[in-house]
């Protein structure tokens, strides 16, 4: 049997690679979260009692961070999945584009999680 | 004019396979159609929980029960769910080579359409306790 | 930060390789040991330093990774050169495919550094310390730097990279072509079929089985997209499949590895393109 040369174990990460997997992750954990959301959606039709341990489950420190880490994931995976719609209207090909574009989405999805925790601690006072 | 070399049978039947299925386009299609429906609606509903804020049983059940946010997030469940019901399925397809791969992709189908099913009628009770 | 060009080296080298553990899927004969080290030969003054990917089918051994000490001062400027050096000054056994060393045949493919480059364009002062030359990724290897691109060039022939006219040639003339048709293949008759894309594609190193890989689908934009073409139903039916086309998720690590500055991942997406608007 020939050997297979290195795949993975050797090729360099790059921008394109690394967004690549990152949407792939993100989508995941967007999955959680939405099934998270349906269990929220169940616990508020049901008793008082499960809603209650449910938002205090969320409200709690690491209910907290992992809202955070959700939110991100969410916001990285949206545009990340934007720059996916560019490219299928076969726009924005160019190198340059490929890597401007990525780099804006991996900034626009900092901006937009701080932002969104943000105004929720100024809505909560 | 020498002829073309011809790859060996067995090497160009392996790369035919079993020739092409002729479908992929309607899949593909449809993770698109869900990923722009969900753009604005997953951006609402964001909007929506933050406006919420760290809200109690009361607060969530008054604003999930008016009619547009209820319509908002059924729709928001249909599209959600049918674009992870794709996405997954393209996942496993990826990465899973084993006898597990179509246990699994009936299994992430099948769940995929019963979580929806439970959010759009909780979500419905909710509406229509009001 | 932002590449404009293929050909540009990056400069921010923080992660050399995946967080992964070092024999993370490999099998146990493409298992990498460590191998020989070639010093300097007396007198060298500038010397660089090469680890080499060495494999010997006769020695029943597993792959092996050798390290060259390499005089700058009298090989050539580029990696192939490098390589030439060595096999007649050190190591006449080191094996690799070269024919053109200007960058048009492809025959010198490899992994540099662990991008998909040709030897021959690649400036050994570009390279890192130690530079790491292996074969191509993801290709069986036949000897050292030669890898087997036998399932791949079986994909290609079978997307029938060929002209297929419904009339027969002109007898007076060529088939004609407006200039505007003739620019819609620029940009893709100009592959070379090194498989540098095909190889560093991640959707390829895990079913490159039945996935064709963008340097097969770029040629297969390049029959499509030619006026003169009259079968791209039947091409659009071949290709129409969730493993043949539909495996490409748009990486693009493709475009960013071309050493022609070629658009495998465009090309890919306007397959795509055609493929929806004949169901709309």
């Amino acid at each position: 049997m020939r050997p297979r040369s290195p795949n993975i174990q050797n090729y360099r990460p790059q921008l394109t690679s690394v967004l690549s997997i990152a949407n792939l992750i993100t989508a995941l954990i967007s999955t959680v979260a939405l099934v998270a959301f349906v269990a929220w959606l169940v616990a508020a039709a049901l008793r008082p009692s499960s809603y209650g341990a449910l938002h205090a489950a969320a409200v709690s420190p690491i209910g907290r961070a992992l809202l955070v880490i959700a939110t991100f994931a969410f916001f990285l995976h949206l545009c990340g999945s934007i720059r996916h719609l560019f490219w299928d209207a076969v726009v924005g090909f160019e190198l340059r584009s490929i890597y401007a574009s990525g780099w804006v989405a991996v900034a626009a999805s900092i901006v937009l999680t701080a932002a969104a925790w943000l105004v929720g601690r100024f809505v909560k006072g | 004019m020498p002829e073309p070399r011809e790859p060996t049978p067995s090497i160009a039947a392996r790369a035919r396979g079993l020739g092409s299925a002729r479908r992929g386009t309607g899949a593909w299609r449809a993770e698109r159609v869900t990923a722009v429906a969900l753009v604005p609606l997953t951006l609402w509903l964001v909007a929506s929980l933050v406006a919420l804020g760290g809200a109690d049983r009361a607060a969530f059940v008054a604003w999930l029960g008016r009619p547009l946010p209820a319509l908002l997030v059924i729709l928001l469940l249909l599209a959600a769910f049918r674009h992870t019901g794709l996405g997954l399925q393209v996942v496993i397809e990826d990465y899973v080579h084993s006898a597990a791969k179509i246990p699994l992709l009936i299994t992430t189908y099948l769940l995929c359409f019963a979580i929806c099913v439970v959010g759009v009628l909780a979500t419905l009770s909710v509406a229509f306790r009001r | 930060m932002i590449i404009h060009s293929s050909s540009q080296v990056s400069r921010f080298r923080l992660l050399r390789r995946f967080p992964l553990p070092r024999g993370f899927g490999i099998l146990r004969e493409s298992r990498i040991d460590p191998g020989r080290h070639w010093p300097a030969p007396a007198g060298a003054k500038r010397t660089k330093t090469f680890q080499i990917y060495r494999y010997d089918p006769e020695s029943g051994r597993n792959p092996r990774l050798d390290t060259f000490e390499v005089d700058f001062d009298e090989c050539g400027p580029m990696v192939l050169d490098a390589l030439i050096w060595i096999k007649s000054k050190v190591d006449s056994s080191l094996t690799f495919r070269r024919s053109c060393r200007e960058g048009v045949c492809g025959s010198c493919a490899m992994t540099l550094d662990g991008t998909n480059w040709l030897a021959c364009t690649r400036f050994i002062t570009e390279m890192a310390s130690p530079a790491s030359v292996y074969p191509l990724a993801n290709f069986p290897v036949i000897k050292d730097l030669v890898p087997d691109q036998t399932h791949a060039l079986a994909q290609y022939s079978m997307i029938e990279p060929w002209l297929k006219a419904s009339e027969p040639p002109p007898q007076q003339h060529e088939r004609l072509q407006s200039v505007a048709d003739r620019k819609q293949l620029d940009g893709y008759y100009e592959c070379i079929l090194c498989f540098c894309c095909t190889s560093g594609c991640p959707s390829h190193w895990w079913n490159g089985d039945r996935f064709l890989g963008p340097a097969v689908l770029l040629q297969a934009w390049r029959w499509l997209a030619d006026s003169r073409d009259d079968a791209k139903g039947e091409r659009l039916d071949a290709l129409e499949d969730p493993f043949r086309l539909y495996r490409c998720h748009t990486i693009l690590n493709c475009t960013r590895t071309c050493p022609k500055g070629l658009n495998p991942g465009k090309a890919i997406a306007e397959i795509k393109k055609m493929m929806l608007e004949r169901t709309l």
